[in-house]
């Protein structure tokens, strides 16, 4: 069974790149050096169309997303930016129905729709934060740990020091350090979705996907996870759906408009929201629909 | 005042918004609608009452007569005879245990390459004379205990004799037959005359008591011995039972000193005597005993039997169905289910004895199973039949209910734990069923409610034999036939008389029933709840 490679072997494919493919590269990097973060997407999408049963949600998605940067996709509800989020580790899978018509996602330049993946060695790579947060109904420190066990550790030292790094990353190691053992459910929504973070974090992926993680919050606790995010550029690849542009200004590096399936406009945030190319994404971001 | 009050007579006001009512002898559409649904459920609490204070009344009546029941039991020396019964009884349990020392000693000595029947037996010849000896000694005890029952049933025959005409008397009085009333002789019984027979035996008793110690001690000192160590094992464990079996006697002859025919019986005692009462003996020549612990232990058993069976295949087919089948099998799987509570009971019963009865017994003398306790067994009617079939009744409920606590897990959870790289599996044991874990509890209490409370298949295929099994043969008891209390109110009320302690102990029955499916019922209905809270 073939996984996905880790970040250093990312050998290109062997066809020769796509004109289309690379609308980020400004300046031409020998493939085979590990690459910076300037160079080589990590993720390379290609031609995606994407259907729900007879209903196409994604047209021609071509997008490259590049590692230890933050991604925000944006657009109007029914879009499709949280179907091709949850493409990056398949978990459209789990819906009946779903199928991707023609086009590819590379990570790592590994196709990842490809029979032979083994979508669980995926999904321990491409990490994900949910829309409302999901603690397990089970302890702080159970929740944490329970993607590590799965991979086999057991060794008790190992997993606290996890578990508090992984809450230190997240933020919330000070306020729940003394009640590791209580039920997750007893925190409040923000705690509960840094908490979400952190068991995301923890099982080390590359990449982390947040399905609009502060559509539930209130502003205080929107504004501790932004924060958040800032400080996890630096390690991971983050893409990020958000309803509220004023967070994907905020928070992220590169910005793409999703409009009825396709994608309009895909450039650096600044650019986006103060010199739009395209007369869509300006009327989007200036609040005239959506 | 007079400008707004014309304005309110007015046909067609500016504002339009009164109601206007259809009226019915008073009330409104509303009104009857809700009285409607309201009257309904006001009934069916009324008669849940009802059945409660019914239950509770006939019932209740069964304390004063079973606390009557034991008195006579106590004033006719009953209880006195009962002593010295017991006594012989151990004894003759003494001499079952050596009959079955003999049967195994024959079996071993006549196997392959040993002895012909015959040169066994003239073996056995010294060991016989032991067990005729060893049986002999009680015979004294017997005749004792035989003549004095005869005592003691005359004293109770006439003590019920007197209570009938007492009854006769009362009844010809209230109907105003006064002279007819005076003809009924009635002739109190003089109990510490009528007992004094058996005061009596007690300087006898004591004497043949002490016979019957030095015989049995001298006979158990010069047990005969067996050669093989396995036999001798037992033969020595006999002296030993035989050894305890003399050291109660003292015992025994200290409670026929201090026996008293007057002490009173109380309530309390005619209570614990029907809960912790190990005999249901009904319309027997010596003495009625009304103890729910028999019937109890085979609902109770069996009540086991069919859950040990229907929470695996209940509980692993709702989670198959709701966690692993594609949408065609579960379209075909949950109605399947569902429809095995379509059959009525008493078919399902019929089944029990026409098939599955048969076919568990065919499979029980299979010889390679033989190594199964209990196999190979001939009652056909038994716990396990029962229990199997019960099974049957109680997976349809565990399943659906299970399958909803499952249903119930938010989305969310499964999702999450797939994202941390958990597969479908381990998303199902580690996440989803610790999740719906109260939930899946609270399917097995209900399907626990359901198979207590089932009447038909136990009473059909439980073998309908009120005794408590026998523990001590290890997991053999599950082939033994057995009676439960849904059984026998089933059994019994049809032939009882309306008002006798037999109807009222079988309500009595009937409460002990509703109270434990009461408890299941409402156990399981808190975990649910909590288990909602828990769910968010």
């Amino acid at each position: 069974m073939v996984t996905v490679p880790s970040r250093l072997d990312s050998t290109p494919p062997a066809s020769g790149p796509a004109p289309a493919r690379r609308p980020t590269v400004v300046e031409g990097v020998p493939p085979s050096v590990p690459a910076p973060a300037a160079g080589q997407p990590l993720v390379e999408i290609e031609h995606l169309d994407f259907f729900y049963g007879a209903s196409q949600a994604l047209r021609e998605i071509t997008l490259g997303i590049e590692r230890q940067k933050v991604t925000a996709f944006i657009g109007p509800s029914g879009c499709g930016k949280s179907t091709l989020l949850r493409c990056l580790n398949r978990m459209n899978d789990l819906i009946e129905g779903t199928r991707i018509v023609r086009g590819s996602i590379r990570i790592h330049g590994v196709d990842i729709n490809q029979p032979d993946v083994d979508v669980i060695e995926l999904r321990k790579r491409v990490g994900m934060v949910f829309q409302k947060s999901n603690p397990f109904p089970k302890s702080i420190h159970e929740n944490i740990t329970y993607g590590l066990r799965l991979q086999g550790i057991r060794d008790k030292a190992k997993l606290d020091e996890i578990v508090e790094r992984s809450l230190r990353g997240a933020a919330l190691w000070d306020e729940v350090k003394d009640r590791l053992g209580e039920s997750a459910m007893g925190l409040s929504g923000g705690q509960q979705q840094r908490l979400c973070i952190a068991r995301a974090i923890a099982v080390e992926p590359e990449i982390i996907l947040m399905d609009e993680p502060c559509s539930a919050l209130d502003p205080v606790a929107t504004a501790k996870v932004e924060e958040l995010i800032q400080d996890l550029r630096s390690r991971f690849t983050i893409v990020i759906v958000t309803h509220n542009m004023q967070q994907a200004a905020r928070c992220s590096d590169r910005t793409a408009f999703f409009y009825l399936g396709k994608l309009i406009e895909y450039a650096d945030t600044r650019d986006i929201f103060t010199n739009p190319a395209n007369p869509q994404t300006e009327a989007y971001v200036s609040g005239r629909f959506g | 005042m007079s400008q707004l009050s014309s304005s309110a007579s007015a046909p067609t006001p500016q504002f339009p918004i009164h109601k206007r009512r259809l009226r019915f002898l008073g009330l409104t559409v509303e009104d009857c609608i809700k009285s409607f649904f309201g009257g309904n459920a006001l009934i069916s609490v009324v008669v849940l009452g009802l059945i409660t204070f019914f239950l509770v009344k006939e019932g209740a009546g069964f304390l004063g007569q079973n606390r009557q029941n034991l008195a006579i039991y106590r004033l006719a020396g009953l209880e006195f005879v009962d002593h010295l019964r017991r006594q012989s009884e151990d004894h003759t349990a003494l001499t079952r245990y050596l009959s079955d020392l003999r049967l195994r000693t024959l079996n071993q000595w006549t196997g392959p390459g040993g002895l012909t029947l015959e040169a066994a037996n003239a073996r056995l010849a010294e060991f016989d004379d032991y067990a005729a000896r060893f049986g002999d000694a009680a015979d004294p005890l017997r005749g004792m205990v035989s003549d004095l029952s005869e005592v003691a049933t005359a004293i109770k025959t006439k003590f019920l004799v007197n209570e009938d005409k007492k009854e006769e008397r009362r009844q010809l009085l209230a109907e105003g037959k006064v002279a007819e009333a005076g003809a009924v002789v009635i002739t109190a019984v003089d109990f510490p005359a009528e007992l004094r027979p058996l005061r009596d035996s007690l300087p006898a008793y004591r004497e043949a008591n002490r016979e019957f110690s030095t015989r049995l001690g001298a006979l158990l000192a010069a047990a005969p011995r067996l050669p093989e160590p396995e036999l001798q094992r037992r033969m020595d464990r006999f002296a030993e039972l035989g050894r305890t079996y003399v050291a109660t006697f003292p015992g025994i002859e200290r409670d026929l000193a201090v026996w008293d025919h007057a002490r009173p019986v109380s309530a309390a005692e005619a209570f614990t005597a029907f809960i912790f009462g190990r005999q249901w003996l009904t319309a027997s020549f010596w003495q009625d005993w009304y103890g729910v612990v028999p019937l109890l232990t085979g609902s109770f058993l069996v009540a086991l039997v069919a859950l040990s069976l229907a929470v695996p295949l209940g509980v692993g087919a709702a989670v198959y169905v709701n966690q692993i089948a594609s949408q065609r099998e579960q379209r075909f799987i949950k109605p399947g289910i569902e429809f095995i509570s379509a059959f009525p009971s008493v078919v399902l019963g019929f089944f029990g004895i026409a098939v599955l009865g048969q076919a568990l017994r065919a499979m029980s003398q299979l010889p390679w199973l033989s190594w199964v306790p209990g196999f190979p067994y001939s009652e056909r009617l038994n716990i396990l039949t029962a229990g199997c079939l019960l099974a049957l009744i109680a997976v349809p409920t565990i399943f659906t209910l299970a399958e909803d606590a499952l249903n119930n897990v938010p989305r969310a959870l499964k999702e999450a734990s797939l994202a941390l790289g958990a597969s479908r599996l381990q998303t199902t044991i580690r996440i989803i069923v610790p999740a719906s874990l109260s939930g899946i509890i609270s399917a097995v209490l209900l399907g626990l409610g359901r198979v207590v409370g089932e009447t038909m298949v136990v009473l059909l295929c439980a073998g309908n034999r009120i005794a408590i099994p026998d523990f001590t043969q290890g997991l053999g008891f599950i082939v033994e036939p057995v009676h439960t209390m849904t059984g026998i109110i089933a059994q019994e009320m049809g032939e009882v008389v309306r008002g006798s302690i037999h109807y009222r102990a079988l309500f009595m029955v009937g409460l002990v029933l509703f109270i434990l499916s009461l408890t299941i019922n409402y156990a399981a209905q808190h975990i649910v709840r909590r288990y909602r809270i828990s769910i968010g």
